[in-house]
């Protein structure tokens, strides 16, 4: 029943969606006028945008996907220096979200007044040293915050590894290189792949970083064409949707991939038999993996903020500077717009409702489509996996179509971006989860099973402790990909029922990068704060739990 | 600025603007104008048609509007400064969006919009075909000139008017590369570091069509060779003009150009003496809207000399205001200083927009 509420909850808006895309009436006209395929076979002029998109994607995920595994095995795996504290700061390039990124290497790396590029040109350079807007420039762009999802994802699955494996390669004889490519790889495909195919539908969506980049060099890709074509007038919605739902078919080869390698397998690391995670000793070369992680966070997160902190506090943001271009003036502006004094507090609680109420829905789900043998749970994970291939934009028209006829009057209310946000953060969930469900050997569960345990026993006792890894994972992923963000909330956002991150976007639009910046870093402070009281909260409860 | 106006504009370019309308529009506009009069009473320094007491008492006003959110945030705040006992909220997105929410939202049967503000007039017009708007004669509409009103007066009005030049980098363009006309935007040496607005824009297409009729259909066609970057709105235009990551804009809002000058940019304004195109944003109350008396007095409001002097004065919006009476802006310029450029004929306008959206995102690369 609970997969079926969640099929419905994400096929109710996509088959808005489809109706719209077979629209060939008047493109406002709701319900459709006439149906036909003319807007999927008009969809040859924008064969250029379709092929920027697979372009920026695919090598934005082998960046961020070669990113989470070098990342996650160097963490989880090693015994690199300050493991345990780079393990939590991996987590920051994806609190400072791919729009802050975005923002920071526009002034960073801009080819006319790139901070890069202006120090170039102080010491004498001509033309441009760097451009950060270009396909190259997108795709790094990306890969640096999606580098952090993809190291979650992989991360999990390299902690949950029997070290046993690793340590009977090596003792046979075999290299740390080998042993990771030819062991540690094998073993942690399934996150590895979950993790590529999340990445990659990720990016076939991404918005921001495309709009913000990609703009400046006439360089559109579907999210962004998208965007232009529904906020001309008239909307061209048909086109977009035809877009939107030509891109399932993409998603479709890659869930089928997935499902194809993951079914082939065996990927259970967590066996009834007993072990205790330990690392591997990599000798000298842990201080050359600790300059990759100082590397990593330094251009993901310390160069973007800083740059970001920076610019919040200058009239016209330069390279140099000069006593007389500070200002307070962006924060006093920042902190008296509603956008920031409502709209982030509703952000903060949409976060914290999202990650509680999807930890509990995605956890059941995963549990439904990889343990239950329930017919057609395959089926399940085809659908659920949906809103990851429309961009959210678009999926939002679905949604406001569908939840405004609806008869429960939530259109407009925070309600209906709760919905919107579970549905499509259906696929993060799903992910980060099932790679860890993937692992654990199904004899645990069954010799609780044959030791009497009754189904909820199993659950809390076996299966949950096991899960415990993944469902923090997918606690914290779910938060900050809610308070980030963009697509869905920008249309679905009512009158008294704001959220931050279109506010910041609107701002960059309508006023200037410095204030943009003031509103970025007052988001970045709320998101730290308010994590910073749950996780001293959680720990005093599970310190009290424990005396 | 280099070039302003020599050309005072006369109020000729209005009297061209829409003889049609002009014709007929006061005698249709003056019936209901003068029955709205009686029903008048003045409440601070203007006249509004609406039942304050009731306004106050529905207490609340949903906007929806196309500016920025500081811009909005300063409008609905000054209005609440008068009235404190109505809240206000809103939505902001560009006019394409915006339109094509609330007439989801009302073809669905829900309508929680009271003030409608768009940047487009096509849509306004759409809109009014489509009963969208609330009869609602301002009595502050005596301000106004008829070919500034809707057709019959009531549905929206003209509420304030953005206009646009050419604007350039100094550091990045040198005097003798300066442009003074519009052909000037053609010059090869700007190929490359050419900016303009995206064809959402209400102002891109009314450019588009002055400048089409000025120099002919393969004007823009040329434009195209330059290989111009779009933008959703005038911010981001000059935010980029000013850091010099372009050279020269070529839909330089005056608006836009007076904040960053202020913030010190090293730009220039330049008005070509062939005129600066022009559109309007209008305003109206909106049919069936759930706050209907508060919605007319809001209206009454930003038509006033009260709610004009927030378009007109706020740096952050800075429309210049069509009232008869209105006073200069912020610069010491009044509208009369510029030779302003309005589509003259408003049904080929209207008709025009869809070829304007195609032939746009052609040359923006879409």
């Amino acid at each position: 029943m609970v997969g079926g509420a969640a099929a419905v909850l994400v096929l109710y808006p996509i088959a808005y969606l489809i109706q719209a895309a077979l629209s060939v009436g008047d493109p406002q006209a709701r319900p459709p006028e006439a149906y036909g395929l003319d807007n999927f076979a008009d969809l040859g002029r924008y064969a250029h945008i379709f092929g920027n998109t697979l372009l920026v994607a695919g090598v934005a995920t082998v960046l961020a996907v070669v990113v989470g595994f070098v990342m996650g095995w160097i963490l989880s795996r090693t015994n690199v220096p300050g493991r345990a504290a780079f393990e939590q700061l991996m987590a920051l390039p994806y609190y400072v979200t791919p729009l802050m990124g975005a923002l920071a290497w526009a002034l960073i790396g801009s080819a006319g007044s790139g901070f890069v590029n202006q120090l170039w040109h102080a010491l004498g350079g001509r033309g441009h040293l760097i451009d950060i807007n270009t396909p190259w420039g997108i795709a790094w762009v990306m890969a640096l915050f999606e580098g952090s999802v993809a190291f979650v994802m992989i991360g999990a699955v390299m902690k949950s590894m029997d070290p046993s494996l690793e340590e009977a390669s090596q003792v046979l004889g075999a290299g740390r290189v080998r042993t990771m490519l030819r062991i540690t790889l094998p073993l942690v495909l399934p996150g590895v792949l979950g993790a590529a195919v999340f990445v990659f539908a990720e990016m076939l969506g991404s918005f921001s970083a495309a709009l913000v980049l990609g703009l400046p060099s006439r360089f559109y890709v579907v999210t962004t064409a998208m965007y232009q074509l529904v906020s001309q007038y008239p909307p061209r919605f048909p086109t977009a949707a035809a877009m939107g739902v030509s891109l399932f078919a993409v998603m479709f080869v890659m869930v089928w991939i997935y499902r194809r390698i993951v079914s082939a397998g065996n990927y259970a690391t967590i066996t009834g038999k007993a072990f205790r995670p330990r690392v591997m000793d990599v000798g000298g070369l842990r201080w050359s993996l600790l300059g990759l992680c100082v590397a990593y966070l330094g251009v993901a997160v310390v160069l973007p903020v800083l740059t970001i902190v920076y610019a919040s506090f200058q009239r016209l943001t330069t390279v140099f500077p000069r006593a007389d271009n500070f200002t307070l003036v962006n924060y006093a502006t920042a902190l008296s717009l509603d956008a920031v004094r409502s709209a982030l507090w509703n952000s903060l609680l949409l976060g914290f409702a999202t990650a509680s109420l999807g930890v509990v829905l995605m956890g059941f789900l995963s549990w439904l489509i990889y343990r239950s043998r329930l017919p057609g749970a395959g089926a399940i994970e085809y659908v659920l996996m949906f809103p990851q291939a429309v961009p959210r934009l678009v999926f939002a028209f679905g949604m406001m179509w569908a939840w405004l006829v609806f008869p429960i009057p939530i259109y407009g209310t925070l309600w209906l971006l709760l919905i919107a946000y579970l549905t499509v953060f259906l696929p993060l969930g799903l992910r980060t989860i099932s790679g860890v469900i993937l692992q654990i050997d199904r004899s645990l569960e069954e010799s609780a099973q044959m030791c009497g345990a009754s189904w909820g026993h199993r659950l809390r006792t076996v299966t949950m402790p096991l899960l415990k890894p993944g469902l923090v994972a997918a606690w914290l992923l779910l938060f900050i990909a809610s308070v980030r963000e963009l697509g869905a909330s920008i249309l679905l956002m009512g009158p008294k029922a704001k959220v931050i991150t279109p506010a910041i976007v609107e701002s960059w639009f309508s006023t200037s990068s410095e204030l943009t910046a003031a509103m970025a870093v007052l988001q970045t402070l709320a998101v730290a704060a308010a994590l910073a009281v749950l996780f001293t909260v959680a720990r005093r409860a599970v310190q009290h739990g424990g005396e | 600025m280099s070039e302003h106006s020599r050309s005072a504009v006369t109020r000729r370019g209005f009297l061209r603007t829409g003889a049609l309308a002009a014709a007929t529009a006061p005698l249709l506009a003056r019936a209901p104008f003068a029955a709205a009069q009686g029903r008048a009473t003045k409440v601070l320094d203007f006249q509004t048609g609406a039942d304050v007491a009731r306004a106050e008492q529905e207490g609340e006003i949903v906007y929806y509007g196309h500016d920025g959110e500081a811009g909005i945030g300063v409008l609905l705040d000054s209005f609440k400064k008068d009235f404190p006992k109505i809240k206000t909220s809103y939505v902001r997105l560009q006019t394409g969006a915006l339109y094509a929410k609330i007439t989801a939202e009302r073809s669905a049967g829900r309508f929680g919009v009271d003030v409608l503000q768009l940047s487009d007039i096509s849509p306004a017009i759409d809109f009014q075909k489509k009963g969208g708007w609330e009869v609602h004669v301002s009595p502050e509409l005596s301000a106004y000139r008829a070919e500034h009103q809707s057709s019959p007066a009531g549905h929206y009005t003209w509420g304030g008017v953005s206009f646009a030049g050419i604007a350039y980098n100094r550091s990045k363009v040198k005097p003798a590369e300066a442009p003074k006309a519009w052909k000037d935007i053609l010059n090869p040496a700007f190929k490359d570091g050419v900016t303009a607005k995206l064809a959402a824009s209400g102002m891109q297409h009314a450019q588009w069509y002055v400048l089409r009729k000025l120099y002919g259909n393969d004007f823009w066609q040329q434009f195209a060779r330059q290989r111009p970057k779009g933008f959703d709105a005038r911010a981001q235009l000059f935010d980029r003009l000013s850091k010099g990551d372009d050279r020269m804009c070529v839909l330089a809002e005056y608006a836009g150009y007076t904040l960053f000058a202020e913030k010190g940019a090293d730009i220039e304004f330049v008005a070509p003496p062939d005129g600066l195109p022009a559109t309007a944003f209008f305003i109206g109350v909106v049919n069936r809207a759930p706050h209907p008396e508060a919605a007319k007095l809001f209206v009454d409001w930003a038509l006033s000399k009260r709610g004009q002097a927030v378009y007109q004065n706020q740096k952050i919006l800075l429309y210049g205001s069509l009232r008869t009476d209105a006073g200069p802006m912020p610069t010491g310029k009044r509208l009369s200083d510029f030779k302003l450029l309005f589509p003259t004929d408003w049904n080929d306008y209207v008709a025009s927009h869809p070829v304007f959206v195609k032939e746009w995102n052609a040359i923006m690369g879409l």
